[in-house]
């Protein structure tokens, strides 16, 4: 069974402090574990520290302290195994749909016919085999995020790292692309770490919610979302999704 | 493409100076003087504003001499292999200095000092050093060139967004292929900018660096005579040459970069 496989992300008693005249303390003895096939989402208030949690497991910043495994092997720097799709619009603008798709396979050095047979793939698989040899000007913001979750995907990832993906976009394109992103997990099941301030996002695609306190960041409570998938615009308000959001939201506006 | 109406506008605005200069030109014939005192004497039969025939008359007798073909032929040359040389030594050095973060320290006191040193002040010094001919002339534009798209270039790598970067880095992809898929596409922009301001600069510097060791054929030595004599319509005959070669690099530099940068268009 999957809870006697290591889990695929560990981090232990992780702190960190922007170094400055006053160092400020983003994250404080923070632990916890990524589990295989899991979709996990960190909520916390805005500050707490969610994206320097991101950008340690992604390897672009180090620990002030403690430390953080992937798949066994401590964190050494940026890479592939472990797919970051950054907060901000990150998709190469100058590439069309299909070459961004690529570019990491590439990276990889896949041979030019198989990267193009895993591209297809997942371009199908985000519903945009009509837009492959578009630019992304001709995107709207929400499917240029979903070309980046595929882009990443493509690479076969052992985590895939999300921050705040659907956080610049409006209401509805928001709940449209979690819609999609759900429904793409549930076809490729794959270990994802979600970072967002948003405990409705959190519930409707994680398996569990870790919630953040405010700064310096540490993990304040877990819940598992016990809420069966797949999950469709119905389970937004079914009476067991509105109960565990009202108990989260709770947690994260102390009255 | 927009085109056709800018293009309409900018004939009927052409079009409209050149009647008001006509006009101009017919009202001051034998009216303005055309005695003029050139230290140290007069020069008679001087047409301070030489009428549309006049200058037609002249046109044609700098065509068929063949003077205005060749000095366009010799003087573009020169402009083309300067910018050339330039673009292609300013380019790479400024990628080089903008990527390997290391170096920028040896390189910018350098680009500070030449970036506010006209390099026409080069002159003098690249004759001592190359002799007359052809190098001190065609250095002199590289020179101008590569300090211009040395700073483009850098400018460009350094402003590319972190989160492109990030991103690549996180996907796997290596210095080379960020370099090559990354950096040079986000930083084209900027460093095409710095040709295209680096063309039109490369022809003053030209018409000036002709003046040394000035000979015929060349537009910048056609300037000179014109303007020894004075000759007004062939003075204004080599400044048009010189003003529609600078509008044609740019021209075509302008259609090079809307192809390579299409997908900065807005799209609808």
């Amino acid at each position: 069974m999957a809870s006697s496989r290591p889990p695929v992300l560990e981090a232990l008693d992780v702190s960190f402090a922007y170094s400055g005249k006053t160092p400020t303390h983003a994250l404080k003895d923070l632990s916890l574990e990524v589990k295989d096939n899991e979709f996990l989402a960190v909520l916390g208030p805005v500050g707490c520290g969610k994206t320097t949690l991101l950008r340690i497991f992604a390897g672009f910043l180090r620990p002030t302290t403690g430390s953080v495994r992937c798949g066994g092997e401590a964190v050494d720097g940026p890479g592939w195994q472990r797919g970051y799709v950054l907060q901000e619009a990150a998709i190469f603008p100058w590439m069309t749909v299909r070459e961004n798709v690529e570019f990491g396979l590439q990276a990889k050095g896949i041979e030019p016919s198989a990267r193009k047979a895993i591209a297809d793939e997942w371009i199908g698989l985000i519903g945009l085999s009509a837009f492959e040899a578009a630019h992304p000007r001709e995107l709207s913001s929400g499917m240029s995020k979903m070309v980046e979750v595929a882009r990443v995907l493509a690479t076969d990832p052992s985590l895939l790292l999300l921050d705040e993906p659907f956080g610049a976009l409006d209401a509805q394109t928001r709940t449209r692309m979690q819609d999609a992103l759900a429904r793409l997990w549930e076809q490729r099941r794959k270990t994802v770490l979600l970072v967002t301030h948003d405990a409705e996002e959190a519930l409707f695609l994680a398996d569990r919610i870790v919630v953040l306190s405010p700064r310096p960041g540490r993990v304040h409570t877990q819940w598992a979302v016990d809420i069966p998938r797949p999950r469709s615009f119905e389970t937004r308000f079914s009476a067991r999704f509105l109960a565990l959001k009202r108990q989260i939201c709770e947690e994260l506006i102390p009255s | 493409m927009r085109p056709p109406v800018r293009v309409r506008r900018a004939v009927v605005s052409l079009l409209a100076l050149a009647v008001l200069y006509g006009i101009a030109a017919e009202i001051g014939r034998g009216r303005l003087p055309d005695r003029v005192w050139i230290s140290p004497h007069y020069v008679e039969g001087v047409q301070l504003l030489p009428t549309w025939r006049s200058l037609a008359e002249e046109g044609e007798f700098l065509l068929k001499s063949k003077i205005l073909p060749e000095s366009l032929a010799v003087s573009t040359r020169r402009v083309a292999v300067g910018l050339l040389l330039g673009s292609v030594a300013g380019i790479l050095l400024g990628l080089l200095t903008g990527w390997a973060a290391r170096l920028e320290f040896l390189v910018d006191p350098w680009v500070t000092f030449f970036r506010f040193t006209p390099a026409l002040a080069l002159l003098p010094l690249y004759v001592v050093w190359f002799g007359y001919g052809e190098t001190p002339k065609v250095l002199l534009i590289a020179t101008t060139v590569a300090v211009i798209t040395l700073l483009g270039a850098h400018q460009g790598v350094r402003s590319v967004p972190r989160v492109y970067l990030d991103a690549a880095a996180s996907l796997g992809a290596g210095g080379w292929l960020r370099f090559r898929k990354v950096v040079l596409p986000a930083a084209f922009p900027s460093i095409f900018a710095s040709v295209r301001i680096a063309a039109g600069l490369a022809w003053v510097t030209i018409v000036v660096a002709e003046l040394i060791d000035a000979k015929m054929p060349s537009l910048g030595y056609l300037l000179a005579l014109a303007g020894a004599y004075p000759r007004v319509p062939q003075m204004l005959l080599a400044l048009a040459a010189v003003g529609i070669m600078v509008f044609l690099f740019d021209l075509a530099a302008l259609l090079c970069h809307a192809r390579a940068t299409r997908w900065m268009e807005r799209a609808g």
